[in-house]
């Protein structure tokens, strides 16, 4: 092995102190769910505060998650399209991707609770329980992080910091898998906070929801419909339906994003790549034109704060989308049955867009930690 | 040794042919034209400063037929691979891709970056920049003269053109494209796919088909108007004294043509020669994480990697223990423009290069048992730099072509 603890570990240490003293602005809910995929929204979801300091690993990979070093050429981090001040968003309609070599094409979701989730992407092209490979799968895609596992690792293995993180939260040395590891750890920290108007109703804390959100829970829940999909203690169904939302011209309008998305869908075998001008969705995972169009009910937690919405970005607003569903949705052959026009008054819209609302934690004032820097090594003691 | 020979009996007439008129002429050119006065011009056509030597006069070195002889010679025409003829339509859509920076993983660099026309198609540095994010761990090569090349790169590592711009585009301290999106790029751009369907015949650019067509632009990028070339085809005026006292030592005394021999000048094989480390990769972070990256990613044992503290040139190939520090002998044609040199940039200039061969290169338990001390004099030693000087052909300028623009595709 080699000499990394005559080096760094008072530095590390006081990192430690320092980032458990900030702790994290996104708190806690309990850690043990019941996977309610009932059509009602659950009742009983404890928003329990975690006291607890965070752990080594969430540490870690709070680091590692604001590292631009975790791209190819430096430029792009998990916060630079998941970003703090926006709810772990990019308050785009669109995705930027990486640095000036792709546009990705989908709007990126926030990633508060996202660990939750049963699937992840818009299409769900990869499912709960391995988070870990869809951090694999944004460092190294070429539209995402753009970076080689093994230059993820000796650029870690260059900053003494992380060495001794690494060390000090998996008690060996940097790898990969550690690396994806760690910001598991720091993903599944990113909850709704105890704050959550809607959760501490659900608590039991009546006073949280106003006279306006509480009808609006009643349309929600009755004349609108929409628990039919926006279920459980997530509020969605982790299921794919089709709305018809409509997609972003910016893709085939953009050169640069329409070769990203040509790239992508060619990579998993969708036939009609080239000529395709609708985002196919769950359709290009299992080739059944009868999932063309669908897309992941996206939970609804926090909903107020990561504007645009839908997987194109089409709606800027609440408002926007209350109106598109009021309407019956949009068009798709594969429209799922249950939309039809609800005939909801402006006040019925405004009280569901006030209970949406409340499904908004208090936004944080965190702030991105100061990232530790490459230092030279002895040449030659690896 | 079979080189040494031949060389040795064909010198051996000349020098006794010689030897007094040399010792005269010199004599009488040293009043004039000082060995090593010349070496500082930058112009690689030291000759045309100079007076004219009347072709009756005797030469101080080599005769035409005497260098061909000894295998120094002109390069022939270029040849391509049979799946990769020369076509002036290919090599200008090359030319394009050459200098498109749409063709990297962020769409910053391009193959210009590295190997810029204005200093010999190399990039004018000790070690490469390399990718955004990355240092480069080995000095940038000439483009010119590549297509001769049975073997690119410093470890010799590929084989075709083709094959190395596949690796300087998708690797990941060059380019680091990806070889699916670059196809889709390239189908983005109207021209594009217009150029590749009238080279090619093919429907959409493929990215097999821009590796060939970046190679065609390589192959045309040849040496020009080179003295040493014009002296072997019958300008004597083409090379100085200096110059020719340069090319006897060079294949006589230093010996330098015991691996800088042919045409290109290289034996296109791989030495040890004992370059010093260059001092970069002890403080360089980035330099430092590409070194170690490059020992993993070429599956050395663990304990090489553990221990990496330089490049180790073939051995990543071989494995072996001996083939530890060798690296591929590069061809000596346009060395006069393609500073600074060695696998690591550790030497700015032709003087220092010469300087270290006649100390009899460095130290190193592999080193090559050919180089020794050479005992060279000053004006020796200036008068091979002369020489090395007259490989270099006129500056080969390229102006960046103004490249096709982003369409959006018909449906």
């Amino acid at each position: 092995m080699t000499a990394f603890a005559h080096r760094f570990v008072p530095l590390f240490a006081i990192a430690l102190i320092v980032v458990a003293g900030v702790g994290f602005g996104v708190k806690l809910l309990s850690p043990d769910h019941d996977g309610d995929s009932g059509k009602a929204i659950v009742s009983g979801v404890e928003a329990a505060p975690r006291t607890q300091a965070p752990t080594t690993q969430e540490v870690l990979g709070r680091l590692l998650f604001h590292d631009g070093r975790l791209s190819g050429d430096g430029s792009t981090s998990c916060s630079s399209c998941h970003s703090l001040s926006d709810a772990f968003t990019d308050a785009k309609p669109l995705s930027d991707g990486y640095s000036r070599g792709s546009l990705y094409f989908r709007n990126t979701p926030t990633l508060i609770n996202a660990s939750k989730m049963p699937v992840y992407y818009w299409d769900g092209r990869f499912s709960q329980g391995d988070l870990a490979t869809v951090v694999r799968d944004h460092i190294a895609e070429a539209h995402f992080m753009n970076l080689d596992g093994r230059l993820l690792i000796e650029r870690m293995r260059q900053v003494p910091e992380y060495e001794q993180g690494f060390i000090e939260a998996f008690g060996s040395e940097v790898s990969y898998g550690k690396a994806l590891n760690a910001l598991v750890a720091y993903l599944e920290t990113l909850e709704s906070s105890e704050d959550n108007p809607y959760l501490s109703f659900r608590a039991g804390n009546d006073r949280e929801l106003s006279d306006q959100a509480k009808r609006g829970l009643d349309l929600f829940e009755g004349k609108a419909g929409c628990v039919g999909c926006h279920s459980g203690e997530l509020l969605s169904d982790g299921d794919f339906h089709a709305l018809g939302v409509p997609d972003s011209d910016s893709i085939f309008a953009e050169p640069l994003r329409h070769a990203t998305f040509r790239r992508f869908f060619r990579t998993l075998g969708v036939g009609d790549f080239i000529t395709m001008r609708d985002d196919p969705g769950l359709s290009a995972l299992t080739h059944d034109m009868g999932d063309r169009g669908k897309f992941r009910t996206p939970s609804l937690l926090e909903v107020g704060r990561t504007a645009p919405y839908m997987h194109s970005g089409a709606f800027a607003t609440l408002s926007e989308v209350m109106e598109f569903y009021d309407q019956g949705g949009g068009e798709s052959p594969n429209k799922d049955s249950a939309l039809r026009p609800l005939g909801l008054t402006d006040a019925e819209k405004d009280d569901l867009v006030a209970f949406l609302q409340s499904l908004a934690s208090p936004s944080s004032d965190e702030e991105a930690p100061n990232l530790p820097a490459y230092q030279p090594r002895t040449l030659g003691d690896n | 040794m079979n080189a040494r020979i031949v060389m040795g009996i064909s010198l051996s007439g000349w020098i006794l042919l010689h030897v007094l008129v040399t010792l005269v002429a010199f004599v009488f050119v040293y009043v004039e034209f000082r060995p090593g006065e010349h070496i500082a011009i930058p112009s690689p056509d030291v000759s045309r400063a100079e007076t004219p030597t009347p072709t009756s006069a005797p030469r101080p070195g080599p005769t035409a037929d005497e260098l061909r002889a000894l295998g120094l010679n002109a390069l022939p025409p270029v040849s391509m691979p049979a799946d990769n003829p020369l076509t002036d339509e290919k090599a200008e859509l090359g030319k394009l891709l050459f200098f498109d920076r749409r063709m990297s993983g962020n769409g910053l660099v391009s193959c210009a970056s590295c190997h810029f026309p204005n200093v010999g198609w190399g990039d004018g540095n000790a070690l490469s920049l390399g990718y955004p994010g990355t240092l480069h761990w080995r000095n940038s090569q000439t483009i010119i003269n590549s297509a001769y090349q049975a073997k690119l790169f410093w470890g010799g590592e590929r084989t075709s053109l083709e094959a190395q711009a596949k690796s300087a585009w998708t690797g990941n301290i060059a380019g680091n494209l990806d070889s699916i999106m670059a196809e889709e790029i390239l189908r983005q751009i109207p021209e594009y796919v217009r150029r590749f369907n009238e080279v090619f015949g093919t429907d959409a650019p493929t990215f097999d088909d821009a590796l060939r067509a970046v190679s065609a632009f390589e192959a045309t990028i040849n040496s020009r108007n080179v003295p040493f070339d014009r002296y072997i085809r019958g300008d004597e005026s083409a090379l100085s004294d200096s110059a020719l006292r340069g090319a006897e030592l060079f294949a006589g005394k230093a010996g330098c043509i015991e691996c800088h021999g042919g045409p290109l000048f290289t034996d296109q094989s791989y030495h040890n020669v004992g370059v010093p480390g260059n001092p970069d990769f002890e403080h360089d972070v980035l330099r430092q994480i590409t070194l170690r990256y490059q020992h993993r990613a070429r599956g050395v044992p663990e304990e090489v990697y553990r221990n990496a503290d330089r490049d180790l040139g073939l051995y990543y190939t071989t494995k072996q223990e001996e083939d530890k520090g060798k690296f591929r002998t590069p061809p000596l044609r346009e060395v006069g423009q393609t500073g600074p040199y060695m696998h690591n940039g550790v030497f700015e200039t032709l003087n220092e290069v010469v300087e270290f061969y006649n100390d009899g290169g460095g130290s190193d338990p592999n080193k090559d048992a050919v180089l020794r001390p050479l005992g060279l004099e000053p004006e020796e030693m200036a008068d091979l730099v002369a020489f090395l000087e007259s490989l270099t052909g006129d500056p080969i300028i390229v102006q960046s072509p103004e490249l096709p623009e982003y369409g959006t595709l018909e449906q």
